[in-house]
């Protein structure tokens, strides 16, 4: 690695500061698991890495009055193992759960995943099928942006400079939505996304209709996107596997894959296919669980 | 560059490095601790896996000065003069490791694993072993003896005292 200066942030406006001073030529470090890779192999190394693990306002888990706070800082580990999204957003532990391995999920934060704007990054789907908002911190204060937004291309982010990720909110709507995330590999373990997929729905018993179904696609697309051409297919629809397989084909036709050393684009869009009708199938059956559950 | 202080296998150590040293760099430069080993260098292949406050994590993939202040457990921590750790024993027994280069990382992550549980399904021991890549034994060796030292450790089983080989007496 080149050579850089390094400083351990005492708070967000010490590390705000400090990247206002340094500009484009500086880094927040947050896990490392993306930035380390990147300084290991890059020419153009920064001048400065700010630490920023020590972040009060970065960090936890919590409900509050707008809906699941995720500070940007949380783990993938902490992720999966916290109760309060196991039970109110289970897709987000499932997702964190597919990430590397042990090792790099103990390290990897959801907010650098995120700020990574990596199109197969795993974190993104589901947390768009809940249609969550993300907070941006800079010098002159915070804003609020839907995480659609945030997104501006392959490594590209809504994020300047000198600003923070600070939090993930999923919108109280939204929590205990029926969500189902997928993943696929060429492994089980350690691997890229070729495809992911999240769809979260409701469901209208009485008319037994689609309400609200939402569909984010990863790694098909300069960024991760919505498949709103498979949702409109669904919304008010009566639920069957044949809409379901509908629905995988218009989001296979709307979205816009690549070919790669991983996989050609055309089984890519197969792959979409597949995994938005299963993914939609899983998230209607969790659906079923809780509606039979509470009929009991 | 960056002073630190950290706790490495129970002793405070410090050090001052330049801020582009990684813990794996530290250990094996710094304080000749050469177990955790150098494979990938970027987070795939687990050899350089050490645990920092109780988690496994890849010291290829942390700064130096990210470790301040922090407990960190490398695979010369793990056994005393007089006796192997358990989950040792269990690999030395069921000769669970080839060439061995991946064994301080395995065993490191086996360790993490059962500390939060003591009674893994096979499942949960190859997802808590996939960031260890092993290039001779095709793991079943080393579930088995993960499976036999999570019973070791929880007392199913009367342990083998094995004695450490003393430096220098091996011929
Ligand atoms: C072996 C290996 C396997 C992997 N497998 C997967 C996988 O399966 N799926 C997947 O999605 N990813 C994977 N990754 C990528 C990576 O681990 C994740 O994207 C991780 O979540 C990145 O988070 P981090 O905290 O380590 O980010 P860092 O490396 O610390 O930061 C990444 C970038 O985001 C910026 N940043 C971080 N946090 C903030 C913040 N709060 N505000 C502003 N900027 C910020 C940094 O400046 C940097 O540019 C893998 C990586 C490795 C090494």
């Amino acid at each position: 690695m080149k050579a850089f200066q390094f400083v351990t942030a005492r708070d967000s406006r010490h590390a705000l500061a400090l990247m206002g001073a340094h500009g484009s030529s500086g880094r927040f470090l947050a896990g490392g698991t993306d930035l380390l890779v990147e300084l290991k192999s890059a020419s153009g190394v920064p001048e400065l890495i700010v630490d920023i693990a020590g972040l009060e306002e970065l960090k936890g888990i919590a409900v509050n009055e707008r809906g699941l706070r995720i500070g940007a800082m949380v783990t993938h580990s902490e992720i999966m193992a916290s109760s309060i999204i196991r039970e109110l957003a289970p897709a987000l532990a499932e997702a964190a759960h597919t990430i590397g391995a042990v090792q790099t999920r103990n390290l990897g934060t959801l907010g650098g995943n995120l700020v990574t704007g990596v199109p197969s990054m795993d974190g993104g789907p589901a947390l768009m099928a809940l249609e969550a908002q993300v907070t941006v911190m800079g010098a002159e204060g915070c804003r609020h942006l839907p995480i659609c937004e945030f997104f501006r291309g392959p490594r590209k982010t809504a994020l300047g400079p000198a600003e923070l990720l600070q939090e993930i909110v999923i919108p109280a709507r939204n929590l205990g939505k029926p969500t189902k995330f997928l993943k696929f590999g060429l492994r089980k373990g350690q691997a890229l996304a070729l495809v992911n997929v999240a769809a979260s729905l409701w469901v209208n018993w009485d008319e037994h209709v689609f309400v609200e179904p939402r569909i984010a696609l990863g790694a098909v697309a300069p960024t991760v996107m919505r498949a709103k051409h498979a949702e409109s297919h669904l919304e008010g629809r009566a639920i069957t596997p044949e809409v379901m397989t509908e629905a995988g084909d218009f989001a296979a036709a709307e979205a816009d894959p690549i070919s790669d050393f991983r996989a050609s684009a055309g089984y890519r869009r197969d792959l979409i296919a597949v995994l938005v009708a299963r993914a939609l199938a899983g998230a209607y059956a969790c659906a079923k669980a809780e509606h039979e559950g509470k009929a009991r | 560059m960056t002073n630190l202080t950290l706790n490495v296998n129970g002793e405070i150590r410090s050090a001052s490095v330049p801020p582009e040293t990684t813990l794996l760099d530290l250990l094996r430069d710094y304080f000749s601790l050469t177990g955790a080993k150098r494979g990938c260098d970027v987070g795939d292949c687990g050899a350089c896996t050490v645990i920092v406050d109780g988690k496994p994590v890849n010291a290829c993939l942390m700064l130096a000065g990210q470790a301040h202040g922090r407990a960190v457990l490398t695979i010369e921590g793990l056994a005393t003069r007089e006796r192997l750790h358990p989950i040792q024993t269990a690999f030395e027994e069921r000769a669970a490791l080839q060439c061995g280069f991946c064994g301080p990382g395995v065993i490191l992550s086996a360790k993490a694993l059962l500390e939060r549980n003591p009674n893994p399904t096979v499942r949960d021991i190859r997802d808590a072993i996939s960031g260890n890549l092993c290039r001779c034994t095709g793991y079943t060796k080393m579930i088995e003896a993960i499976q036999e030292a999570a019973r070791a450790l929880r007392g199913e089983t009367r342990e083998r005292a094995v004695p450490v080989p003393v430096e220098g007496a091996r011929p």
